[in-house]
């Protein structure tokens, strides 16, 4: 039986990088999906004065005058807002940016123009948050690593899945710059928190959330439906929900 | 397949000196040393939780691999196992040589070949040992992942991170 052949790309765009793991058979459609997240970061950039985002949240475009895509964002953001305490939010330190949602949004969408298509096993990787689809090869799962946020260069565990998100959330590379939105000051309690679950875009909140919120992250994760999480704490422990162990990678 | 030895190496040499600071009994060292029991052949069981069953990762793992040292006794491996031989190390106690078997990315055994002897027991050590070497040696090659989840980078951060170096792969 041959193998599929498959197709790595990683892309710059919003600032970082994304990168895909598809079936050679998605070359002719990548340029499209890659065009559709520089639409992306051209719309959403909080760096342009000139994105739907930056007039929008100056007061100079009403809803109406912006892309559509920004009122589902900020739908998506009240809805995940509620849902942590008000830990995730559009409006870190008073000013509106939708950042932390954008960037999963947009790679969970770019990962389901790709299944739409017909393309059933990808992961897309943006900055660090993975949507997976379907099986890498057939007859075994993606295997996705989760970096230890304490010794750079390794990993802290892994977790297999096929149709599933890891998103994690942590201080490695800018520093504290995740705040507390209760008390104005970025968290330190946590090294990095991952959490794995259906779909990427609320992973990723929920990691910006969890991590926000520190000592309180493990038993709100536990209480979510439908996701798990795994952290590591500045000493090097670990923690995770009950539910985490059956992500484990074997 | 280089990279993974050599990073192995290290853990390897670090383990022999843990062990040249010791002293052990000549005579007890061989028998002792290997929690799944030593030079025996036996296959090799794998420590701690799970396995990647039957993947070798990088390591492309087949069976018996004659050490190095042409002086040294060899260590067989059972299928799907291989043994990683570390060289001669002169300590200030003397010479320490291990024999590390691994199946897929954990290490199952470690085999003393030389050993010092200045009496002490070498069980202890190994029992300790053996399951920090197996945590430090998890790296993105050896546990054959497909993708890095870890905090948001950027694209100067991206150049360094451990997913760039599977895309290129």
């Amino acid at each position: 039986m041959a193998t599929e052949q498959r197709l790595r790309h990683a892309e710059p765009v919003m600032g970082t990088v994304f990168s895909f793991d598809l079936p050679a058979t998605a070359a002719p459609v990548l340029p499209a999906v890659l065009r559709w997240l520089h639409w992306v970061d051209a719309t959403f950039s909080t760096y342009r004065a000139d994105s739907d985002v930056s007039r929008f949240g100056r007061g100079e475009a009403g809803l109406a005058d912006c892309a559509p895509e920004l009122a589902e964002v900020i739908g998506e953001c009240a809805v995940l807002s509620e849902r942590s305490g008000g830990y995730f939010t559009d409006r870190p330190g008073g000013r509106f940016d939708p950042s932390g949602l954008v960037k999963g949004w947009s790679i969970e969408h770019a990962a389901t123009m790709l299944t739409a298509l017909g393309h059933l096993s990808l992961s897309v990787n943006g900055a660090g948050d993975v949507q997976c689809a379907g099986e890498p090869e057939p007859g075994r799962p993606w295997r996705i690593g989760i970096a230890d946020p304490l010794r750079p260069g390794t990993l802290a565990t892994v977790v297999a899945g096929r149709d599933f998100a890891v998103a994690t959330s942590g201080t490695a590379e800018r520093g504290p710059h995740i705040i507390n939105p209760h008390t104005g000051r970025p968290a330190t309690e946590l090294a990095s928190v991952t959490v794995v679950g259906p779909r990427v875009a609320s992973a990723d909140a929920y990691a910006t959330a969890a991590f926000a919120m520190g000592p309180k992250a493990r038993d709100w994760v536990e209480h979510l439906d439908g996701y798990e999480a795994f952290a590591v704490t500045p000493d090097g422990a670990r923690w995770q929900t009950t539910g985490f162990a059956a992500y484990a990678a074997s | 397949m280089r990279r993974a030895v050599l990073a192995f190496g290290s853990t390897v040499a670090g383990l022999i000196l843990l062990l040249s600071f010791r002293s052990h009994s000549g005579t007890a060292a061989s028998a002792g040393v290997g929690a799944a029991g030593s030079g025996s052949g036996s296959s090799a069981s794998a420590a701690g939780s799970g396995s990647s069953g039957g993947s070798s990762g990088s390591m492309s793992g087949s069976g018996a691999t004659a050490p190095a040292s042409p002086s040294a006794p060899a260590v067989s491996a059972a299928p799907g196992s291989k043994v990683v031989t570390g060289d001669v190390i002169n300590s200030p106690y003397g010479p320490s040589q291990v024999a590390v078997t691994l199946t897929g990315n954990k290490i199952t055994k470690v085999t003393v070949l030389q050993h010092t002897d200045d009496g002490m027991n070498s069980q202890e050590i190994d029992g300790n040992a053996l399951p920090k070497l197996t945590a430090e040696t998890l790296t993105a090659q050896s546990a054959k992942i497909d993708a890095v989840s870890g905090a948001s980078y950027t694209s100067a951060g991206y150049i360094k991170s451990l997913q760039s170096a599977l895309d290129k792969a």
